[in-house]
């Protein structure tokens, strides 16, 4: 127990007393980890922002003006049991006039015609959202059988088929991309990391050649710098979480424009921040301890 | 209490630095060790404090065969053996105070114990004053000081000195060579690696003469003959 308060004690005086390299080690140690979470913002905007696009791109079934109701339940029950399928929703043929309508107001012609109709022209539409743009293609297979030819007169992406597939395409590029910038980002990280703290100790290493001829045993040299790994770490995570949160509170305004009022990252941080700068101080730390163990180890052969 | 028989040490190299090296110290003696550069002085000093090990012979201290410890009982046997360096070899980022009780912070000892005996020793060498002093705020003779501090406190039975006056001019040189003579007088062996005539000369104790690894004399009141 003595020796693990010296240890500790050690570590706090050769922090304070080698300010300079104390802080430098904390400052690159900052720099990965706002590198890293940098990379998280970008990550979760992108993820978000295919999550818009597909959300926008739906299938809508245009059912003949004497389709029954009963019919049109049926095809609902059915394809609400595919997994692939979100939602479903129904708009009656008055709801469907109102809407055409709506958008043909300010044309008299548009307004014209439908008066000399006399009746409503439209039957009901059914809007279809599914997970990801490539399912609706099942949906149109299952769809496409006979009992249904003379129920369903129409069916349409908003949008086509070609740009489902192109979305669906650059979406995955995107994931591709951002998995292999993450790899290559935490490859970078314990690089520099490593080589921050192998630089420390090796400006040290004729204190620990020192400490070795005085009878220290190797644990009481190792200790102080694994304490210090510990202290680095929690300094660093701590002054990351701050810069981080500063950096979203004056960014989520700006994404208010583009983003739906229900995403902010803030929010985000805030429901994932146990996984978030768990994972970082754990990384850290275990980069740090593992840099120190590796760099000493040469120093501590008898 | 100090036997070496038939020592060996070469080096990857191939340079033999010492050859079938035979050496009897009894307790309490004050030898100088000599020898020009090359000599083996320094691959002596290394055996002694297990920081190499021979390829052939045997080193006992007390009972102690130190050619057969573990690594993991070095540091014990480094607390046993008092040591002072031409280079002071002093923590820079320590007080004096720091610096010699961290000698006694490894083997464990109280805080009450090292607030105790640390100031003593200091007394005796003469820095008790200076004991919030880092070791660049002090000089040459002031460092060796500090060492010794750092090497009297575990009460030693055995001190190794090399060349603990090779960065001191004549005035501090003479201080330190009294300060290991009042040591002696205790009881405490010492053993002087050096290559200074004069202080060989005017000791007039035993002398152990290295040339190419081998101990070619053994005088007991010797003289410097190099």
């Amino acid at each position: 127990m003595l020796s693990l308060w010296r240890i500790i004690k050690f570590a706090f005086q050769d922090m304070i007393r080698n300010i300079g390299l104390s802080f430098m080690t904390v400052f690159i140690l900052v720099l990965m980890l706002l590198s890293v979470n940098v990379l998280l913002v970008v990550d979760t905007l992108t993820k978000e922002a295919v999550r818009m696009v597909k959300d926008q791109v739906n299938v809508s079934l245009y059912f003949a003006p004497d389709a029954g109701d009963k019919d049109i339940a049926a095809i609902s029950q059915y394809i609400n049991e595919f997994p692939e399928v979100v939602t479903v929703a129904l708009l009656s043929r008055d709801e469907v006039l109102s809407s055409f309508k709506e958008r043909h107001q300010n044309n008299s012609e548009v307004e014209q015609a439908l008066d000399e109709l006399g009746n409503n022209p439209f039957g009901p539409t059914m809007i279809i959202k599914t997970k990801e743009p490539g399912d609706y293609k099942k949906i149109f297979t299952a769809l496409d059988v006979p009992e249904y030819a003379s129920l369903i007169e129409a069916k349409s992406f908003d949008g086509n088929e070609d740009a489902i597939n192109r979305i669906q395409n650059i979406t995955n590029r995107i994931e591709r991309v951002g998995f292999g910038l993450s790899v290559l980002f935490a490859i970078i990280a314990f690089l520099i990391i490593f080589n921050t703290v192998r630089v420390a100790i090796n400006t040290q290493r004729i204190e620990i050649g020192i400490k070795r001829l005085v009878g220290a045993s190797n644990w009481f040299i190792r200790g102080p710098y694994l304490v210090e790994s510990l202290v680095f770490t929690i300094i660093s995570v701590g002054v990351t979480i701050i810069l981080v949160y500063i950096g979203l509170r004056w960014l989520d305004p700006y994404l208010a424009v583009v983003f739906p009022a229900s995403f902010s990252l803030t929010n985000f941080y805030n429901s994932h921040i146990l996984y978030v700068f768990g994972t970082q101080i754990l990384s850290v730390l275990l980069l740090t301890i593992l840099s120190s163990v590796l760099a000493m180890r040469r120093q501590l052969k008898v | 209490m100090i036997k070496l028989q038939n020592i060996t040490k070469i080096y990857s190299t191939g340079t033999i630095a010492l050859r079938n090296l035979n050496l009897h110290v009894k307790p309490g003696e004050f030898i100088s060790i000599i020898g020009q550069s090359g000599s083996g002085k320094t691959t002596l000093v290394k055996l002694m404090i297990a920081e190499e090990r021979p390829n052939k012979g045997q080193i006992e201290i007390g009972e102690w065969d130190i050619t057969k410890i573990g690594s993991n009982e070095v540091p014990f046997l480094r607390r046993q053996i008092g040591v002072i360096f031409q280079d002071y070899k002093l923590l820079p980022r320590k007080t004096v105070m720091e610096n010699v009780s961290f000698a006694l912070e490894v083997a464990g000892e109280s805080s009450a114990h090292i607030q105790k005996v640390v100031p003593q020793v200091l007394e005796i060498v003469g820095l008790h004053k200076k004991s919030s002093h880092y070791p660049m705020q002090l000089s040459g003779g002031e460092q060796q000081r500090v060492a010794i501090a750092r090497s009297l406190v575990h009460r030693p039975k055995i001190i190794v000195a090399d060349e603990p006056t090779g960065n001191l001019d004549a005035i501090n040189t003479e201080e330190i060579i009294e300060i290991l003579k009042k040591i002696n007088e205790v009881g405490t062996t010492i053993l002087l690696f050096t290559h200074n005539r004069e202080i060989v000369n005017r000791l007039r104790r035993r002398v152990i003469t290295l040339h190419n690894g081998e101990l070619i004399m053994d005088q007991a009141e010797g003289k410097y003959v190099l």
